[in-house]
């Protein structure tokens, strides 16, 4: 069955239950049937951040084709996430993230979902679609790479980083600074950036004092944040005070954000 | 009053929810409001509607005599020896984060430390950690035992030269049982360490008297007893109150304001800073006078027994439910009951239920290291106000099994 033929049948299936409590009872019978989810991969990076009952998810790409393995300590959650398999596992990681998860509308879930859950289930389209996404981006790196294995970067090389380093700055700008509330990078916190052929990711930072009590959590919220970016392999974080960072780092956006005068000519420290 | 006079007062209790009767059982989040408190908030905001305290017109002086007066009821409701040791807040969660903040500045220093329970809700615990991070004290927690009763026995062994207060729950809000604050209260006060008790749940069901329990401190919300949401009520003793400093800075909190020092207004208002949420406080009048109404009706008291036995005997019984907070003795259990099903998930219970008709709780309740302590993710929680009926509580048995029998 194609996708769209699939996301049919699942949104016919639902349209025969009129009583939600009916449409209930599909869902668990879902659950229940939902293949076994090995134990030792209940693990706390397999879990979904968002769900108020706990729902791990994992995945392995087989010739070219996602398949998603999910369980949950709650059965209806467990059933909708079968029901996000049952569609979803199979396919191509292209044919994924091009997709638009329309028919959970269409067959009413969300609305019927109290919020806290309804919630949960978005958490579970945006892994399965950042998934997709990170898993099309690698083999989109590994083709552009060839069978070159060196550590020569080639000019396809650094064209195919390009676009890598604008997700990299987005994803630092989601990070913000625990008492200005400015992200990290418009505040000039980031002195370098480094995509390797790997697309590993190297970044050296600093804090506006060195005395941060919040810099390990800011650190991890980083790194995280970096990670998640799809096509991103690793990254790695170096702290340093050399040069010590003060006002003038700020971006002009940083500037404007926190309505600081631009002839300004004292650049002394943000406490 | 018969159950269907008191239904007839609460006009949210008439609707449904997809397409069945609505059954309210999540009462301990917040209770329904009467007619009385409706009609209240819609007359003061129609036309006394000024700020109090302030200005020396008609309508700001109706207004301030609607707000005054309602801290004389407070104040009666309470049986506090004055007015003037009741202080208007936002919420329970605001007196204690009040309590926390200012008499933690004026007495609690580097290493000091403070009592709490296990069974705490979130919000008497908080307060407490904040402080003890802004002043390097130490939180100390008192335990329960597997029934959910206090391990008062230990308190006195868990007390130390440097215990400076100790915050407790009247009744908890996931266990139902009436702590024995009395007792706590009397070793605290042998050890000369004031008592706050955390009454959110423990002023709707039986008459509080904090010159009986002689507590120092005593928090509750408005909502929680039928009156509008977004008022609360802190009692302290008036020494206390006056030995503490402000909480917030601002209008109508002070004497005379000049750059070289402020001298700030007599209790309480030395504590409402601001413009305070004087179209809904009144409304206490009205619910605090029904809540008093329901306190004393023995045909109240009849029915509310009648389902906590019938409820105590069903969840107990039944081998697939595991009740926390079962009470002995001569322990008081108010109709408020929390639970986990072997084999069934709380939010399934609930989602399921909810389409039923049925509004329950489920989750941690805002009392994580309950939930801790007893090992599980969560619980469902159902409580009563006097206007369920048994045939409430009865419906609510045959959902739960019918919910049950869906999910295993």
């Amino acid at each position: 069955m194609t996708l769209e033929e699939k996301k049919q049948a699942v949104i016919e299936e639902f349209s025969m239950y009129d009583e939600w409590l009916d449409k209930y009872e599909y869902l668990i019978e879902l659950g229940k049937a939902l293949e076994a989810y090995p134990e030792e991969k209940k693990t706390e990076e397999k879990l979904i951040k968002g769900c108020q009952s706990r729902v791990w998810l994992d995945y392995e790409l087989k010739d070219g084709k996602l398949y998603f393995r999910a369980d949950s300590d709650a059965i209806i959650t467990k059933g909708i996430i079968s029901l996000l398999i049952s569609v979803y596992s199979g396919r191509t990681p292209a044919e994924i993230a091009a997709d638009d998860f329309g028919f959970i509308d269409q067959i009413g879930l969300k609305e019927n979902l109290s919020p806290t859950r309804a919630n949960g289930l978005v958490s579970m389209i945006d892994t399965i679609k950042w998934v997709a996404n990170d898993t099309a981006a690698k083999e989109q790196m590994a083709g552009q790479a060839g069978h070159d294995d060196k550590a020569v970067l080639t000019a396809e090389d650094v064209a195919a980083l390009q676009p890598l380093y604008a997700d990299v700055i987005l994803a630092l700008k989601q990070v913000y600074d625990p008492e200005i509330p400015v992200n990290i990078y418009d505040l000039g916190l980031i002195y370098e950036l480094n995509i390797d052929k790997d697309r590993k990711v190297s970044i050296v930072m600093t804090f506006t004092a060195p005395n941060c009590p919040m810099a390990d959590d800011v650190m991890h919220e980083v790194e995280d944040s970096v990670k998640r970016v799809p096509g991103v392999t690793g990254c790695s974080i170096e702290l340093t005070f050399e040069p010590v960072w003060d006002r003038s780092m700020l971006s002009e956006e940083a500037r404007v954000d926190l309505g600081l005068d631009y002839e300004e000519d004292d650049y002394g420290k943000l406490s | 009053m018969t159950v269907e006079e008191i239904r007839s007062q609460f006009p949210a209790l008439a609707q449904q929810v997809y397409g069945k009767p609505l059954v309210y059982l999540d009462n301990a989040a917040t209770a329904q409001r009467p007619l009385a408190v409706l009609e209240k908030e819609r007359t003061l905001a129609s036309t006394v509607n000024a700020n109090i305290h302030r200005a020396v017109h008609k309508l700001a002086a109706d207004a301030t005599e609607e707000y005054e007066r309602t801290r004389e009821l407070v104040a009666d409701f309470l049986n506090a020896e004055s007015p003037k040791e009741i202080v208007f807040t936002s919420g329970t969660t605001m007196s204690i984060n009040l309590v926390a903040s200012c008499f933690g500045e004026a007495f609690i220093g580097e290493g000091d430390e403070i009592i709490v329970s296990v069974a705490e809700h979130h919000s008497n615990i908080v307060p407490w950690q904040l402080l003890c991070q802004r002043k390097k004290a130490v939180l100390k927690v008192l335990e329960i035992d597997e029934f959910g009763g206090l391990q008062v026995e230990s308190l006195q062994k868990l007390i130390s030269q440097r215990t400076k207060i100790i915050a407790i729950s009247h009744i908890s809000n996931v266990l139902g049982l009436v702590n024995p604050v009395q007792e706590i209260i009397r070793i605290a006060h042998h050890n000369d360490i004031p008592v706050l008790v955390d009454g959110a749940q423990g002023s709707i069901h039986a008459k509080v008297d904090v010159q009986e329990l002689d507590c120092d401190f005593y928090a509750f919300s408005g909502h929680k007893v039928y009156g509008a949401t977004g008022t609360g009520v802190l009692y302290g003793k008036k020494k206390w109150l006056e030995a503490m400093p402000p909480y917030m800075g601002g209008g109508e909190m002070i004497e005379t304001v000049r750059f070289s020092g402020t001298t700030y207004a007599p209790v309480p208002g030395k504590f409402e800073a601001g413009t305070q949420n004087f179209n809904a406080v009144p409304t206490l009048q009205e619910a605090l006078r029904l809540a008093r109404q329901f306190q004393e009706d023995p045909e109240v008291a009849q029915r509310e027994w009648a389902i906590t036995h019938y409820l105590l005997e069903t969840l107990t019984t039944d081998p697939r439910i595991h009740l926390y907070g079962v009470p002995r003795g001569t322990q008081v259990k108010v109709p408020l009951f929390s639970f986990t099903v072997e084999g069934a998930h709380h939010e399934d219970l609930a989602l399921i239920l909810d389409k039923m008709g049925i509004a329950a709780r489920s989750g941690q309740m805002c009392a994580e290291p309950l939930m801790d302590h007893f090992g599980v993710t969560g619980m469902l929680r159902i409580s009563f106000a006097p206007y369920n009926t048994m045939e409430e509580a009865e419906y609510f048995v045959k959902s739960l099994n019918k919910a049950i029998s869906m999910l295993i």
